[in-house]
């Protein structure tokens, strides 16, 4: 095999759990600068499998890890990685990120992506060694949180090995299990239960290939720059108050989901808001691996049960859109989600929408109110017993529905099946077009759309189609930063991003990359995940929101309004920005 | 004239108060009334009369302002938050 490209393997390593080993496959150089690394190289790899069209559960199904050229350099941020797979809750391309140690182990055994495709003949944790793999019995680890999955292995195997574990909810494959891997979560999407349809209760690595980097005094120079500016004023949201001070924010703008999706303001928002529990409770910080940002806010609980870490997804979901205001009941409802291995933003998405549902008499389950703490708790235990309504809520809010009947698809908070994140679209309708044409479902880190509507550029009540390049531009963003890694709260750091990450490649790979190339990578990246759906299934009819957000009204911002017209007017202007048709088709040409 | 100033954030956290009045025709007007009051707020988010990057207002809860000549009337509400809404 040729030398391997500055910051990659130039390989990687595919594993047949059937068979119970692994080989490895090279990347050529130009097929890694087409894809580069994290969602970009697996979504690639994932069309190269013919993963598309197989069950999401099934034998035939490939999940890949995916590492990228940064990991393991010194720019901040840049210890992450992906794990891509077909979406079990969508049925369309997932591509999920987390962070810390795991990705610069993972890239140390030698590969610039670990792709498992068949089952394991029992419950394993598959161990890859700097390259050698096995299949280790995993029987007394399973039931464990995925806290104590971690723990243990840590005692089985060494420091030296990182995790990345599922919980009882992928062992079950609840439709919206996690990976995770030191309290970060791989998390939307359901990656957890395809990994749990595999028989794998945890991947452990370990290594010592270490890739070469192009010019390492000037990679160290500007890494050095960005660490220095990471701690300036574009970050300090991040810092010093964490990501759940969006909370009181979106509430005065009205845009913050409540009872499912039936208001965009809470009354109860300041009790549980982290200005509130920064003073009623003990607060610490945390940071993943190689990342000077420092964004993790832990908040107490009561009765010595610990700490957990609050997002501002975590906080809307089982909070505000449960209708529920017992800080201490919420905390509590983000400490078992984690332990559980299951996605906040779709386990509270479900259950608020199981709640509506109770509330229209289309469920008979009186106990699941809006605004009952306790009966959030008991929803996300028996979402991973299956017992009672739990066999339901662990399907997602759309094959609810679907089970339920009465219209009640009408008001199932999802887009392709994945539940909507933290945004009212009616009153951030640049949002709403990039819930509508993500290609992972509602989603608020491939789209940042929401940026344009919190600024000058459009009015957020009334955006028209000559705004849908600005969604266009902050999805490329997303799509380059997913497969270059970098975290997305570094965004504010770049002056020109485009320009800046040619730079940052550059010096990695020895490539001369320029910013108009990595926008084009980035657009390649976003029409692969188009085409992965396409060959999955997808049509132009699934490219919209829930009926309700396109009949009603915000009741407490009647100005908050969408219709299904000024919508498709808004898709059909975003596939012709992208260079498609205008239902969303691609050219054959590409 | 006298607007209503909500703040937010790192705004809130600076100033110490999560609502305040202020004195002004415009928007530079109650931005540097704010940074003579609030000395720690104007060190993140006011710079003279506008805005520092990754700060923006809303006048409202509605539109979104940046321009120091933003004219404003008596009895509005200025919001002040950070641009970075992710989460």
């Amino acid at each position: 095999m040729a030398s391997p490209i500055p910051g990659f393997h130039s390989r990687y390593l595919r594993i047949d759990l059937t068979a119970g080993s692994g080989e490895p496959v090279p990347l050529a150089e130009a097929f890694l600068r087409q894809h580069l690394g994290g969602s970009g190289l697996g979504v690639a790899l994932l069309l190269k499998e013919g993963a598309a069209t197989a069950d999401p559960l099934s034998l035939a199904a490939s999940l890949a890890f995916v590492f990228s050229p940064l990991v393991g350099s010194p720019l901040t941020t840049s210890a992450k990685f992906a794990v891509v797979s077909k979406s079990p809750l969508t049925h369309r391309i997932n591509d999920s990120l987390a962070s810390s140690g795991f990705a610069l182990a993972g890239k140390k055994t030698g590969y610039d992506a670990i792709l498992l495709t068949g089952r394991a003949a029992r419950p394993s944790i598959l161990v890859i060694d700097d390259g050698k793999v096995d299949l280790e019995p995993a029987d007394e680890f399973l039931g464990l949180s995925t806290r104590e999955t971690e723990q243990a292995l840590r005692g089985r195997f060494g420091a030296e090995f990182q995790t990345a574990t599922i919980g009882p909810a992928g062992e079950r494959q609840v439709s919206y299990a996690t990976i995770s891997h030191d309290g970060r979560h791989a998390g939307r999407g359901g990656s957890g239960a395809v990994l749990g349809s595999k028989n794998i209760k945890a991947v452990a690595v370990r290594g010592s290939h270490r890739p070469q980097w192009a010019d390492p005094p000037a990679l160290v120079e500007l890494a050095r720059q960005f660490s220095q500016k990471s701690f300036g004023p574009a970050t300090a949201k991040y810092r010093e108050l964490g990501t759940a001070s969006n909370l009181l924010t979106f509430n005065r703008l009205n845009v913050l989901p409540t009872r499912n999706f039936q208001q965009g303001s809470f009354a109860g928002a300041a009790a549980i808001s982290p200005e509130e529990l920064g003073v009623a409770r003990d607060r610490t910080r945390s940071s993943c691996a190689a990342c000077t940002i420092g964004c993790e806010h832990l908040y107490g609980l009561r009765n010595g049960k610990g700490s957990v870490r609050l997002e501002y997804e975590n906080l809307f979901a089982l909070g505000p859109l449960c209708g529920i205001d017992d800080a201490e009941a919420v905390l509590e409802a983000c400490r078992r989600c984690d332990d559980l291995g299951l996605d906040t933003i779709s386990a509270g998405g479900t259950i608020a929408f199981a709640m509506e549902c109770v509330e229209r008499g289309l469920l008979d389950e009186p106990w699941l109110k809006f605004g009952d703490g306790p009966a959030l708790l008991q929803a996300l235990d028996l979402i991973v017993t299956g017992d009672g309504i739990g066999r339901l809520l662990a399907l997602g809010s759309r094959r609810m529905a679907h089970e339920i009947g009465h219209d009640s698809i009408d008001f199932a908070p999802q887009v392709k099946g994945l539940e909507i994140p933290g945004y009212d679209p009616r009153g951030l309708q640049t949002m709403a077009l990039g819930f509508a044409v993500g290609s992972r479902g509602a989603d608020h880190n491939r789209s940042g759309a929401y940026e344009v509507d919190f600024s000058e550029a459009v009015d957020r009540y009334n955006v028209g189609p000559e705004s849908a390049h600005l969604a266009v531009e902050t999805e490329d963003k997303a799509a380059l930063m997913d497969s270059l890694i970098l975290c997305k709260f570094l965004r504010g750091v770049f002056t020109d991003f485009f320009k800046e990450s040619a730079e940052i490649l550059s010096l990695v790979t020895g490539w001369e990359v320029t910013a108009e190339e990595l926008r084009q990578t980035a657009r390649r990246i976003v029409t692969a995940k188009k085409r992965f759906n396409i060959l999955a299934g997808w049509t132009p009819a699934e490219d919209t929101l829930p009926e309700r957000m396109l009949q009603q009204a915000l009741p407490d911002d009647t100005r908050a309004q969408l219709s299904a017209d000024r919508l498709a007017a808004l898709v059909r202007a975003y596939n012709l920005a992208r260079g498609w048709s205008p239902e969303g088709w691609i050219p054959e040409a590409e | 004239m006298q607007v209503v100033v909500e703040l937010f954030g790192i705004a809130r956290a600076r100033a110490g108060v999560a609502q305040t009045t202020a004195h002004g025709h415009c928007l530079g007007d109650v931005l540097a009334d704010l940074a003579a009051r609030f000395p720690r707020l104007a060190e993140s988010c006011i710079a003279g009369r506008t805005l520092r990057p990754g700060f923006t207002a809303n006048l409202g809860g509605q539109r979104f302002v940046t321009a120091q000549e933003t004219a404003l009337s008596e009895g509005d509400t200025v919001l002040l938050l950070p641009l970075d809404a992710g989460g």
